[in-house]
């Protein structure tokens, strides 16, 4: 039974079943409201449910409130506090505390990261000059996977981003009769940023969840073990395929994406600004130089890498069950989305301020 | 010959994230023998063969196998210990993406340099020993449980092992599956003259086939010897796991 003896006191006798919390509760936040040094009297529980113990054990936690048990009320909720973990310190660790956990958990992780990928890069190089060790066709087999499935996508995407890129600038442009400018526009923006970028970003999405699943599934399957124990190098084996090829297909198909882009402004230059094929064509031969295409390609290399990387290290790091794959997956490509964009803007400040 | 230790485990103890799962392991495997590692859930068996067979690094103790200490050996060394062994991981640790020929070619792809007609035909022979010759072109998906460690065992002889290590073998399997698979094991002891170390805790299956067992409680050796030994040696444990102390 539950009483308020007084204003700042609340008071339970007899049997304090779990089905009792509900309304316990009630007068909880009632007398929380409105007592300045509130009372909960449980001396006279006889008996509590284990939920109702999980409660007192909870509002124990409250120092404000005084509460006032029975002997073996109060050995119930020690023993509960104790048994699910709040018993210990490492439970109730200051802001402070969980800040050095954070940061040096991240640092640990950027430490295995590196090594992971160090390793990465020795085994591909290493496979490039001796096949051993990695399955026949597999690098091809990877490409067709990467490259050859992923170009309706990427070819679908540039052209429109192009389309509708030059279809917002084109207005500006008309208005100072700088039409022809719209050529330097699509041709610089496509292939110093909107197709490494794009490209990248959509293979990440691709490839890289894909990357981080198949690894995390072979982990949690045993499949890696299984590797190891037939002295094969999981690394070398499943790997090093992904990265070399991802190295070969990437650039590919940013080219495809920066060509299919510009054609997007060439269909805006020609229906909407006026320009003959002649113009454009000339003019983009002007802009489009050699050192753009290496800016471009550069990027598109190590992105490439990026996506590989960080799909493997999400992948490999893996533990518990199925859903921990999707986990892998989801942070794979919001890490490789983030690092490619970082990537991106430091490469741009130093080429554009030529450091 | 057969007197011959093909794996000696000194004063192993491991374990993982600062938590110690095996405490002080000695123990010895003959070669042709079936050695059966047996305990409660959780006790260390699986941990002990992973770091036999060295997915794990112990944190003191030696472990040789074939009178090697495999723990001070360089990579390619220990490369050539795990060509002469085989395991038979619990749920067949098939690598999904492959067919069924393709996932037993791989130990004859990288380690041979065999014609793949001749590939084909031994894919085919020991697919035949473990009576699954239609799940050539099958993936693993497409398998049963049984026909998945049964294809997992295919793939781990296909090397002709000198020693196999198979992690609960007939953990999930109906009765006469188990049978059927305990008779392939005993075949290949006796035909092919395998050493094999076995995780389990199948009693009917340890009864069948077990040469010497060691029996792990929370991590520590409490019974190593025959089972007529572990009869004989009256530990409370061992009779309650095998049932021997029933009235």
């Amino acid at each position: 039974m539950i009483k308020k003896t007084d204003i700042n006191t609340l008071k339970v006798t007899g049997d304090f079943s779990n089905d009792m919390i509900s309304e316990f509760k009630k007068h909880y936040n009632d007398l929380k409201k409105k007592s300045v040094k509130p009372v909960i009297d449980l001396s006279e529980v006889e008996h509590a449910g284990t939920l109702a113990v999980a409660f007192l054990e909870f509002i124990s936690r409250n120092k404000k409130i005084e509460i006032r048990t029975g002997e073996s009320l109060r050995s119930e909720i020690d023993k509960f506090a104790s048994e699910s973990g709040y018993g210990n310190s490492e439970a109730k660790l200051s802001f402070l505390d969980r800040t050095v956990v954070t940061v040096s958990d991240f640092f640990k992780e950027l430490v295995s990261f590196t090594v992971l990928s160090a390793d990465i890069f020795y085994y591909s190089i290493g496979s490039v000059f001796n096949s051993s060790g990695r399955r026949k066709g597999s690098v091809f087999e990877q490409m067709l996977l990467m490259g050859n499935n992923a170009v309706p996508i990427v070819a679908l995407l540039s052209f429109l981003i192009g389309l509708v890129l030059s279809l917002q600038s084109a207005a500006q442009l008309k208005q100072f009769g700088a039409n022809i400018y719209i050529v330097d526009l699509i041709v610089i923006g496509m292939i110093l940023e909107m197709g490494p970028i794009l490209t990248s970003v959509i293979i990440a999405g691709r490839t890289g969840s894909a990357i981080a699943a198949e690894i995390s599934t072979m982990k949690i399957t045993e499949e890696l073990d299984a590797l190891k124990v037939m002295a094969l190098n999981p690394l070398k084996y499943v790997v090093a395929p992904k990265m070399l090829s991802l190295t070969v297909c990437l650039p590919i198909l940013t080219i495809l994406s920066n060509l299919v882009g510009i054609l997007g402004g060439f269909v805006i230059g020609i229906l909407y600004l006026d320009l003959s094929f002649d113009m454009f064509f000339n003019r983009t031969i002007e802009v489009m130089t050699l050192y753009f295409w290496w800016q471009s390609m550069l990027k598109s290399v190590l992105f490439s890498w990026l996506i590989v990387l960080i799909g493997a290290h999400f992948g490999f790091k893996v533990k518990g069950g199925s859903e921990a794959v999707g986990k892998a997956a989801t942070s794979s490509v919001v890490a490789a989305i983030f690092a490619i964009i970082m990537t991106d803007a430091v490469l741009s400040l130093i080429f554009y301020f030529e450091w | 010959m057969d007197n011959e230790n093909v794996i000696e485990i000194k004063n192993l103890t491991a374990g993982f994230d600062g938590r110690t799962v095996l405490y002080d392991i000695s123990l010895e495997v003959k070669r042709n023998e079936i050695f059966v590692i047996l305990g409660s859930s959780g006790g260390g068996k699986t941990t002990l063969l992973k770091h036999i067979i060295g997915l794990l690094r112990p944190e003191k103790g030696s472990i040789s196998i074939f009178g090697k200490n495999t723990l001070e050996m360089e990579v390619d060394e220990f490369e050539s210990i795990l060509k002469r062994i085989g395991m038979l991981f619990q749920g067949g640790a098939l690598l999904n993406s492959m067919e069924v020929w393709e996932n037993i070619a791989i130990p004859l792809e990288q380690h041979t340099d065999l014609e793949n007609e001749v590939i084909h035909r031994i894919i085919r022979q020991k697919l035949s020993l473990v009576n699954l010759r239609d799940a050539y072109y099958l993936l693993p998906s497409e398998l049963s449980g049984g026909m998945k460690k049964r294809v997992s065992l295919a793939r781990a002889i296909v090397m002709d092992p000198e020693i196999l290590f198979f992690d609960e073998p007939t953990a999930g399997l109906d009765p006469i599956t188990s049978a059927d698979l305990d008779k392939l094991i005993l075949d290949l002891k006796k035909k092919l003259g395998i050493t094999l170390v076995i995780v389990t805790h199948e009693l009917e299956s340890i009864k069948r086939i077990a040469d010497r067992i060691i029996y792990l409680q929370k991590g520590k050796n409490i019974f190593c010897g025959t089972i007529e030994e572990a009869k004989k040696a009256g530990i409370e444990e061992i009779d309650r796991f095998f049932g021997w102390n029933k009235d």
